[in-house]
């Protein structure tokens, strides 16, 4: 055991660094069987996944979001000529231009009607029916089905276990070095927290104006190198033993003003994602398998603030050199009149936890008899699965 | 609209609620916390107060044989940086402790005079090294027993405790008259004599003269402290002889004794001054900034009747109508909001997830050592993937850097912040002791580090907790709807605990 900790700490040492003179033969990796990586990314306070995949072919698009919806004359990066990507996330182009990204929408949890973050994260994460049916994540349960997975660990990359991995079978949590500040989204919180405190306004007023490093959203590509330090370690750690990581994005609650406050977390994700790419290496990544979802979307007007409202319908982003990406995945709903939910939200043509059920079948060989009785209670699954050619 | 009794009674005088604890109820349950824990053992110092007293004998033997060791400079250097740091670690693990205590104690209200009257007496363990031992010792046996007792008792027991005889010098002060002063041609210091009736007991501006501190200074003579025993003594042959005058009431005389001391302590513990002097102190720190002075006088009042039996004063304090309206004029300082907020988190069985976190910070020397000398912060991997990479950890590496990681962050969450705050456990900035008033602890920055560390606080102890929940739990019928509001729509739970932790009602009390 201790010589195959060596040797694979050789391999990494010559493949990482050019200089270095390789001391073992690289073929540790590749020859082990079952050696399929899978990356979790939770997109917490509703991602707009209409802002991040942009419908401009639909008829009546521009009329229900004025300012916040883009052309390809106004940079959106074309993707199929339908969809465009808003240009925030352009340096995932390259993924998908080699068919290493997709996106899914109008999937959700059977959340409904409330939309409450705490509530929709909690299905998001425990992967049940309804509301605290599920008290364990559903990817920590994942990891008793997973044939042979007591070689391989899943870990948390933050400061304690997100609700994803929580459970009865064991998982290791790495805090990144970094302390992500505060989202754009938290500090309208907090100026709406202390408005009515005169004393507590004025400090909060006084440190903004500070620009103090721990409360204010630091200067652009701070927080992204940030996150990329996550990335970084979630990649790195893929390298060895672990074979399942997950960590969380956050900033997506964009009720105000979202034409300047959602560049931050797209950006944070596309660094994400090329940095876990850019971390585990070609061939490694070629096995992998990321997935970005949240707890829902959002509406599909703009409201009064130039921001949006907590929907349902949203968007999931698959990633990794083992999808068959470049697509637009699910089935499009439309916008036109009558096809809103309550007249207000992307209608959810999906379950979202279909689309994690059908990864852990292709990456872990999990059984479609495991995933919808053990792992997503109650979801419908088989090798019909439409997000199985994903 | 005032709050309900056991919501005030856990904000105002506790620290705070912890979810699955009942709140005091009465009057009665708040008071009969100072007479029931007076004889409580606290988690401080630790190895107990026996061990400490060895511990603090042998570190001075310790620096007397440095002193007098012959060898090179860098021996003895290396030698003392040891020990330093040795003292460093137990000084943590003390101040660890006692920040456990305060968050898992029943008796808020205990737990919050131990910190008004510590600070009140203040002495800081930056005096000098063995100090870093003396002081947590100096609260657990001179403050706590008598916080329920007559002010003189307390009184006495501080001012005489060698942390208190170290701090404000009054090993160095001499009568200069005396054989012991003349022989070493050593004088008078005032320190001790000054603090006494300027802090300890009248109070500034309360009439007394500049030669009534020289006297006063004068009847402390004698009182010092045994550099072999660490222990206080009283040495006639450094005593001022004669009778000296403080406030009109002459002490001492042709035979110097500690009698004359304990009777001029006794004096000032039951001047109305004091009186009036060490009231307004206790309402201004647990009501408000401008405590209404009818409140002051029925404290002074009881004060007089019963000698300054404490118990009757804090009493008289709790009966008073002011006691239970207004909520919310105080800022918490920070000992108490970081206190506050790990009750607040800290669910889970037996002492709570919180506890068995904050126990990463006591590890054993050995381990404390390696952890201090370690580099604070690994470099960071760099983002292109050009550069070096780390290899996955070894089994053996993850738990020590797992364990690392604990203690650094437990670090982080208690002396860390309390540092960062500006509240530093046993390190108060001067005799005075740490500021007092809301403007001081409501600032930008102040605010800037209760949000990092509400945000930290959140993220390591969330759980599965749902933020609506713990809001109910933490600040009750304390709650503003506007807090509610805010807190029941965060993009997240973290985020909502962090705002919970951030509310204007959880930093004021």
């Amino acid at each position: 055991m201790t010589e195959f900790t060596l040797s694979r700490r050789g391999f990494l040492t010559s493949a990482c660094c050019l200089a270095a003179a390789p001391i073992f033969t690289p073929v540790t990796f590749a020859a082990m069987p079952g050696d399929k990586r899978f990356v979790t990314i939770v997109l917490r306070g509703a991602m707009d996944g209409l802002d991040l995949v942009q419908p401009y072919g639909d008829a009546g698009f521009a009329a229900l979001r004025p300012t916040l919806s883009l052309t390809p004359d106004k940079g959106l990066i074309d993707l199929d000529g339908h969809f465009g990507l808003n240009p925030a996330a352009a340096d995932l182009m390259p993924l998908w231009k080699a068919k290493e990204l997709a996106f899914v929408h109008a999937v959700s949890t059977p959340y409904r009607d409330q939309r409450s973050h705490f509530d929709g994260q909690d299905m998001l994460e425990s992967g049940g029916e309804h509301v605290a049916e599920e008290k364990t994540g559903w990817l920590n349960r994942a990891l008793a089905v997973i044939p042979r997975s007591d070689a391989r660990k899943a870990i948390d990359v933050n400061t304690s276990t997100e609700l994803i991995l929580t459970g009865p079978n064991n998982v290791d949590v790495w805090a990144s070095d970094s302390n992500l500040g505060p989202a754009k989204d938290e500090m309208q919180f907090l100026m709406r927290l202390y408005a009515g405190d005169p004393a507590f306004a004025k400090a909060m007023d006084e440190a903004m104006r500070a620009n103090s490093a721990s409360m204010m959203a630091e200067p652009s590509g701070q927080r992204g190198e940030k996150i990329t330090d996550v990335a970084a370690l979630a990649g790195n750690m893929l390298k060895g033993d672990y074979r399942i990581a997950s960590f969380s994005i956050t900033g997506w609650d964009t009720h105000v003003g979202q034409l300047a406050q959602f560049k931050r977390p797209v950006q944070d994700l596309a660094q994400a994602i090329t940095t876990l790419k850019a971390t585990m290496g070609a061939d490694l990544w070629s096995k992998t398998v990321v997935l970005a979802m949240t707890e829902f979307g959002r509406t599909v007007r703009e409201n009064g603030s130039g921001g949006t409202d907590h929907g349902t319908g949203g968007c999931a982003v698959l990633a990794g050199g083992a999808i068959d990406g470049g697509r637009i995945l699910g089935r499009w709903p439309g916008l036109a009149d009558g096809a809103l939910l309550d007249d207000r939200d992307l209608m959810p043509t999906a379950d979202v936890r279909e689309l994690a059920a059908a990864m852990l079948y292709r990456q872990f060989d999990v059984s479609a008899e495991d995933l919808t009785g053990k792992i997503f209670p109650g979801l419908s699954f088989d090798e019909g699965s439409q997000f199985l050619r994903a | 609209m005032s709050l309900s009794f056991p919501t005030m009674a856990a904000i105002r005088f506790g620290y705070g609620l912890r979810p699955g604890v009942a709140p005091p109820q009465t009057k009665d349950d708040l008071i009969g916390q100072v007479t029931l824990v007076a004889n409580g053992v606290p988690g401080f110092p630790v190895g107990g107060i026996e061990a400490r007293h060895t511990a603090i004998l042998d570190l001075q033997d310790r620096l007397k044989q440095i002193r007098q060791a012959d060898g090179d400079d860098l021996t003895r250097r290396q030698q003392r940086r040891l020990l330093q740091r040795r003292a460093q670690v137990l000084f943590q693990m003390d101040a660890n402790a006692r920040l456990m205590q305060a968050v898992l104690s029943p008796d808020g209200f205990n737990e919050r005079l131990a910190t008004f009257w510590t600070n009140h007496f203040s002495t800081s363990a930056a005096k000098s090294l063995p100090m870093r031992l003396i002081v947590p010792l100096y609260e657990a046996e001179a403050i706590r027993p008598y916080m329920g007792a007559k002010f003189a008792t307390l009184l006495r027991s501080a001012t005489e405790h060698p942390s208190m005889l170290i701090y404000l010098d009054q090993a160095q002060s001499l009568g200069p008259d005396s054989k012991g002063g003349m022989q070493r041609n050593k004088g008078l210091n005032e320190n001790l004599g000054r603090e006494l009736l300027e802090l300890h007991t009248l109070g500034a501006g309360s009439g007394y003269t500049q030669a009534d501190v020289r006297s006063a200074a004068m009847v402390l003579t004698g009182l010092t402290v045994d550099q072999q025993a660490m222990e206080t003594a009283f040495r006639p042959q450094i005593s001022e002889p004669g009778a000296h005058e403080v406030l009109g009431v002459s002490y001492g005389g042709a035979k110097r004794t500690r009698k004359d001391y304990l009777a001029m302590l006794d004096d000032l513990a039951v001047n109305p001054k004091t009186a009036a002097h060490i009231s307004r102190k206790l309402a201004v720190h647990f009501i408000s900034d401008q405590p209404p002075q009818e409140m002051i006088e029925a404290m002074s009042e009881a004060w007089k009747k019963t000698d300054g039996d404490l118990t009757a004063v804090y009493r008289a304090m709790l009966d008073h109508p002011a006691a239970w309206r207004d909520e919310g004029a105080k800022a918490r300082q920070p000992f108490d909001f970081i206190v506050t907020g790990l009750r607040a988190l800290n669910s889970g069985s037996g002492a709570g997830d919180v506890a068995a976190f904050m126990q990463a910070y006591q590890q054993d020397d050995a381990d404390n050592d390696e952890m201090m000398a370690m580099p604070k912060k690994d470099a960071a991997p760099a983002a292109d993937g050009q550069a070096m990479m780390q290899a996955p950890p070894s089994p053996e590496d993850e738990a020590r850097i797992k364990r690392r990681k604990a203690f650094q962050m437990a670090r982080a969450l208690g002396q860390g912040a309390l540092r960062r705050m500006g509240q530093p456990t046993w390190l108060p900035p001067s005799p005075a002791g740490f500021e007092e008033s809301f403007s001081a602890w409501i600032t930008a920055s102040q605010l800037s580090e209760r949000l990092s560390w509400a945000r930290r606080a959140s993220a390591q102890f969330a759980g599965d907790v749902d933020p609506r929940d713990f809001l109910k739990a933490t600040l009750a019928d304390a709650a503003r709807d506007e807090t509610i509001r805010v807190v029941s729509q965060a993009p997240n739970r973290v985020s909502g605990l962090t705002l919970v932790l951030a509310s204007p009602e959880f930093n004021r009390r």
